[in-house]
């Protein structure tokens, strides 16, 4: 973990590391691997990776339209809108 | 006349035999929230609401299972027209537009919503010191943290202040809190509880769950708060059981598996003599300890900290100040309103477990990390499944000690993530745990933690129960609380 790796998962992450804290954030995030580089040491030859303790197929419902339109309550609690989309700066010119 | 530390029934009770009015109980709620405010358990109060609910009660009453009886819901559940935060800056204003399918089960079973206790900001922490509307304190001690992330909600219950609350478990945040705050905690298993309309951290291993003073309030909670849940696609529909109905099924010939794993020689004293007296409570009721191995124990906290970051880093893109919440202002353009937005409404302990999610998901890094801690997971799970075939419970400790100060564990992140050393494995293996009070350490409280099998959270609340009505620990109370 160094500077550079910090600054590529940063932008993907879309978040900012400010100047003060990046030393620090750079010193976590490598305890932080190391502490899980320890699963290494687990032989995992032909284990099948668990990614949910169901093991289920997620389920299908009945195409029928249960939800009701919220559009009016949704674009009320948006930061900004209009009464039919929510608005953001230009992005094309 | 007071409810304070009465239980759901003799609410109930007091209710239909009028001792007391459905306004008369709610107005005591809200005059013992702002007696102890000082406790910080609350973000969003719902007073007029509920004196409302409450004055419909007293002019109709009604024989719903909760009717009348006031819950704190965790400010992690959605709640129509009530400001939901999740314990961040960046949902600091947000009202949703509806409510999730707990808290309209619950609200449906008639009980009042009276307010959004106060969590670690997203559920991430185990102290409640990253809430972004400050630390909660535990009623045992002003400088005592009450766990987390359901900080809030264990600190309203154990200061008497509501008879139960609902929490959140994705690696300990229902039963750490209850153990250093000496309540009653259950996370059912994955699935038993819809997650809908819960701000979700991490999909695979977030559930919901009571808490609440005793095993019995948490078993009528429970059979209210479950449900299958169409617009939950990992939501059960496995056949509910009624959760009272084991409570006092006896113990005789039950047995209870001891992870020989477990180093207790690592733990305090007092820890160690305080399990092992419960061990000795529950033979004297007829179980048999059983030596089990789970040798991947271990690897539960490392695993934890790959695939909890991971679903964390994928759920919170959705906060990017375009559809709801916070939007940083003074911005360029799109991409800057999505950084600064994130930046500013995201604490430190956030940020850092996006980015580690981040990394591992990242190109290069996926089969090193994700896949791999994706296979611990398994053998985890299998250790458990294959202990289960012999046993009915497992025991440890909920945690390795008691209440810590504010501040203690310093800034060292992975100091704080072996607080959930003994229940982060319930969570990557699906299974439902519980934590109750089963002693005291210097005056303050600890917990044991029971895990059952895939489904039973019967059996775990018939052991919590049958202990309960042995022992007094969880009817200690606070001596800074008021009687």
């Amino acid at each position: 973990m160094d500077k550079k790796t910090v600054t590529t998962i940063s932008y993907l992450s879309r978040l900012k590391i400010d100047n003060d804290k990046e030393k620090k954030i750079i010193n976590d995030l490598s305890n932080i691997i190391e502490f899980v580089d320890q699963l290494n040491e687990v032989d995992t030859t032909e284990i099948t990776p668990l990614t949910n303790p169901l093991e289920k197929t997620a389920k299908t419902r009945k195409d029928i339209v249960t939800a009701k339109n919220l559009k009016k309550e949704l674009l009320e609690v948006a930061p900004s809108a209009n009464e039919d989309y929510f608005l953001v700066p230009r992005v094309v010119e | 006349v007071t409810i304070k530390y009465k239980s759901i029934k003799e609410i109930k009770n007091m209710i239909s035999h009028k001792e007391i009015s459905n306004k008369e109980v709610i107005q005591e709620v809200f005059s013992l929230i702002n007696e102890y405010k000082d406790l910080n358990a609350f973000i969003t109060l719902n007073e007029e609401n509920s004196i409302k609910k409450a004055e419909e009660l007293d002019n109709n009453p009604s024989d719903l299972p909760l009717a009348g009886i006031p819950i704190a819901q965790k400010d992690l559940f959605c709640t129509e027209g009530l400001r939901t935060t999740c314990g961040s800056n960046i949902l600091n204003n947000f009202i949703p537009p509806y409510s999730a399918t707990v808290i309209e089960n619950l609200e449906n079973a008639g009980c009042i919503s009276v307010g959004k206790t106060n969590m670690d900001e997203f559920a991430m922490g185990s102290s409640n010191e990253t809430s972004f509307f400050g630390n909660v304190k535990n009623p045992w001690g002003k400088d005592l943290v009450p766990g987390g992330s359901s900080g809030g909600a264990a600190s309203a219950v154990a200061a008497g202040l509501v008879p139960a609350a609902t929490g959140t478990d994705t690696g300990g945040s229902i039963r750490q809190p209850a153990s250093l705050c000496g309540i009653t905690g259950i996370k059912p298993t994955y699935g038993r509880v819809s997650r809908w309309g819960m701000i979700a951290f991490a999909s695979s291993l977030d559930q919901a769950g009571p808490m609440a003073r005793t095993a019995e309030d948490c078993a009528f909670m429970l059979n209210e708060m479950c449900s299958h849940d169409e617009k939950d696609t990992t939501s059960l529909d496995n056949d509910i059981p009624d959760f009272e109905e084991n409570l006092n099924s006896s113990l005789k010939g039950k047995k209870i598996g001891i992870v020989k794993d477990i180093d207790l020689s690592s733990l305090n004293n007092d820890v160690v003599e305080t399990y092992q007296n419960s061990l000795k409570e529950f033979e004297s009721m007829g179980a048999e300890l059983v030596d089990i191995s789970l040798p991947n124990l271990s690897l539960s906290v490392p695993t934890y900290y790959v695939v909890a970051p991971a679903e964390c880093s994928s759920n919170l893109s959705r906060f990017d100040g375009v559809k709801f919440g916070m939007r940083s202002d003074d911005v360029k353009d799109l991409e800057e309103l999505y950084v600064k937005t994130r930046s500013k409404g995201f604490g430190d302990e956030v940020k850092r477990r996006i980015l580690i999610g981040s990394y591992v998901l990242s190109a290069g890094y996926y089969d090193a990390y994700y896949k791999k801690a994706q296979q611990v997971r398994r053998l985890i799970k299998n250790d458990f499944d294959n202990a289960f075939k012999s046993i009915d419970v497992i025991m440890t400790p909920t945690t390795r000690g008691p209440a810590f100060k504010i501040g203690s564990k310093g800034d060292d992140p992975i100091q704080m993530y072996l607080e959930d050393l003994f229940t982060i494995s319930a969570n990557l293996a699906g299974l439902p745990a519980m934590s109750l009070p089963n002693g005291n350490i210097e005056n303050k409280p600890i917990g044991l933690q029971i895990i059952g099998n895939f489904l039973d959270e019967s059996t775990i609340l018939n052991f919590a129960h049958m202990f309960q009505n042995q022992t007094n620990w969880h009817m200690y109370t606070p001596e800074g609380i008021k009687k």
